[in-house]
């Protein structure tokens, strides 16, 4: 029989509890006290030499000056240090924001792993380095990972109202994702009981989500239908998702001509490839309608 | 309302007070550190000194930080559309005390954002001129939006040369996504005052400006596509205009499109002249 203890498993590529737990900001070692208080102690010696024989005074406040002016050039250049590290965390996250936006997703992730394996710099960069990662979890379809960290962020992070409601926005969509139909429900009310939310197009494209997922499609057009404007104006071409929904509506109720249009103006905005990778339920839609081309170059 | 040349002088006094402050604090820190090594410096306690002067530039840094946070504040409220908000802000950060140059400099650079979203174009690039006079030093970064800002505003007053002088350095710049999508829907725009069709589409790379074009908001994502399908128009490539035209359709309605930049009606009216 094998005694050897089995190794510890490796961690997981984007492990949400690994990097919930190894990104908490380290405490603050506390190094201006210390130099506060070599500081205090320079001048209570110097103050001490005062008290005694001229000769030594002057040696004293010599050493002093000199001693002075190394804290001086220390405390300065320990400042710019920890600037330079803070400003190299800033540098990452805006790495990450913009590979986010150009959908460079393995590049994303590899920069998340390393941002958010070791404590961060400050609370606000973990913060907005797990929103990223939420985002690439469900990029790579692991919803349940994405709501474990949304979870995270939402019980134990006081988040301004807007990234709040973002966040909430992304969970519910995630519930959907992963077939937990009763809490998505439960969140979806929740997210319509705030202020404003009626003028939310991401509400709105959860809700039609929702209702094709659970076969409703005329309360899914009636939801397009009524929002498209907002859905056009808050979502540029993301507003792809909502048009192609809204064609598999149109086509679950037998409104072929309606579904052609709405798969035409979705596959004008985005390639369907992308659109039924989000959404598995637009995949059946594939050659029964023309997708829109794009010209050669 | 704070005006442009107001809040102008309000920059530069603040600027000089900060720098005659910060030069007098240095001197009085080399003098008590002379103090110190002097042997004739014995009669004051030079270190007694030093600690005055480091505490008095500990609460001057402290109330700088309140601007620098007021400073921080206002892109938010300008994105939201609270202008009035904005500009207390705004004007409370450019009067209140900074020992820091980066703080007014930032304050102004908000300001000309805060007028160019209220389409006040000659106070925004009055600002941006300003401004860009400056040295940087650490905010080094905030020239290159500057310089966006200052084009676009000459283009809405109608100064393409001037536009021109605020690009032409740009494109030696590494640039960041957003800064990127701004370059292009403002270079779009000076480009179709140029009547460079060619350039607004380029054989071989037309995709990668589509692409970019595709991650702005909306009413600039429709504004850049429908300014590509007029040089397509133009250039005689009917597939990409129509292909152009039709996406922009989507996003914003196309009388919209038009009543912002009139150039482009023309893509309608073709479409139904064609139709």
């Amino acid at each position: 029989m094998d005694d050897q203890p089995s190794p510890a498993p490796e961690p997981q590529f984007l492990d949400p509890h690994d990097m919930i737990e190894r990104s908490q900001p380290a405490p603050r070692t506390g190094w201006l006290w210390y130099l506060t208080a070599c500081f205090f102690l320079l001048v209570l010696l110097s103050t001490l030499a005062g008290a005694h024989s001229t000769e030594m005074q002057a040696g004293v406040r010599f050493l002093c000056g000199l001693t002075m002016i190394g804290l001086m050039i220390g405390m300065s250049v320990f400042t710019w240090v920890i600037a330079g590290r803070q400003r190299n965390e800033q540098r990452s996250l805006d790495a990450i924001e913009e590979l986010v936006q150009l959908r460079r997703w393995p590049e994303a992730g590899m920069m998340l792993q390393n941002l958010l394996s070791k404590p961060t710099r400050s609370a606000m960069a973990r913060v907005q380095g797990l929103i990223y990662l939420t985002t690439a979890l469900a990029r790579y379809h692991r919803f349940g990972d994405a709501i474990v960290v949304q979870e995270h962020l939402l019980d134990n992070v006081d988040l301004d109202p807007g990234t709040g409601y973002a966040l909430r926005l992304g969970r519910a969509m995630a519930m959907l994702q992963e077939d937990h139909l009763t809490d998505a429900d439960r969140a979806l009310s929740e997210l319509r009981r705030v202020e404003g939310s009626e003028g939310s197009a991401g509400l709105a494209l959860i809700e039609i989500y929702r209702d094709v997922k659970t076969g409703h499609p005329a309360e899914a057009i009636e939801i397009f239908t009524a929002r498209e404007s907002i859905l056009r104006r808050q979502m540029g071409h993301r507003v792809a998702d909502a048009w192609a929904l809204v064609a598999k509506a149109y086509d679950m109720v037998g409104q072929e001509d309606l579904a052609r249009r709405a798969y035409r103006n979705a596959t004008l905005l985005a390639p369907i490839a992308e659109i039924s990778r989000k959404y598995a339920e637009v995949a059946s839609l594939t050659g029964k309608y023309p997708a829109a081309v794009a010209p050669g170059e | 309302m704070l005006t442009s040349d107001n809040a102008i002088s309000i920059f530069r006094r603040e600027l000089t007070l900060g720098m005659l402050l910060r030069g007098l604090l240095l001197a009085a820190v080399l003098g008590c550190l002379v103090l110190n090594v002097l042997p004739s410096g014995k009669m004051i306690d030079g270190t007694l000194l030093l600690v005055g002067i480091g505490m008095l530039w500990l609460v001057l840094s402290y109330r700088s930080v309140k601007g620098q946070r007021l400073a921080a504040e206002s892109p938010l409220l300008i994105a939201a559309g609270h202008f009035d908000e904005a500009e207390q802000q705004i004007e409370e950060a450019l009067r209140s005390f900074s020992l820091f140059r980066g703080v007014k400099m930032m304050s102004l650079h908000h300001l000309a954002l805060l007028r160019h979203a209220q389409k006040q174009w000659q106070d925004s690039a009055d600002l941006c001129r300003t401004l860009l006079k400056q040295k940087f030093g650490a905010i080094q970064g905030i020239t290159r939006p500057s310089r966006l800002l200052l084009a676009d505003a000459l283009l809405e007053l109608g100064d393409v040369r001037g536009a021109y002088s605020a690009l032409a350095s740009l494109h030696q710049e590494r640039l960041s996504l957003g800064e990127a999508m701004n370059l292009l829907l403002i270079q779009l725009d000076y480009e179709s005052r140029l009547g460079a069709w060619e350039s607004m589409l380029p054989r071989g790379m037309a995709y990668k400006r589509v692409q970019l074009a595709e991650l702005m908001p909306a009413s600039s994502s429709a504004r850049a596509q429908a300014f590509m399908a007029l040089a397509a128009q133009k250039t005689g490539r009917p597939a990409w205009a129509d292909w152009l035209r039709s996406r922009a359709e989507l996003l914003v309605d196309s009388a919209e499109i038009s009543k912002e930049r009139p150039v482009l009606a023309e893509l309608w009216n073709v479409k139904n002249a064609g139709t």
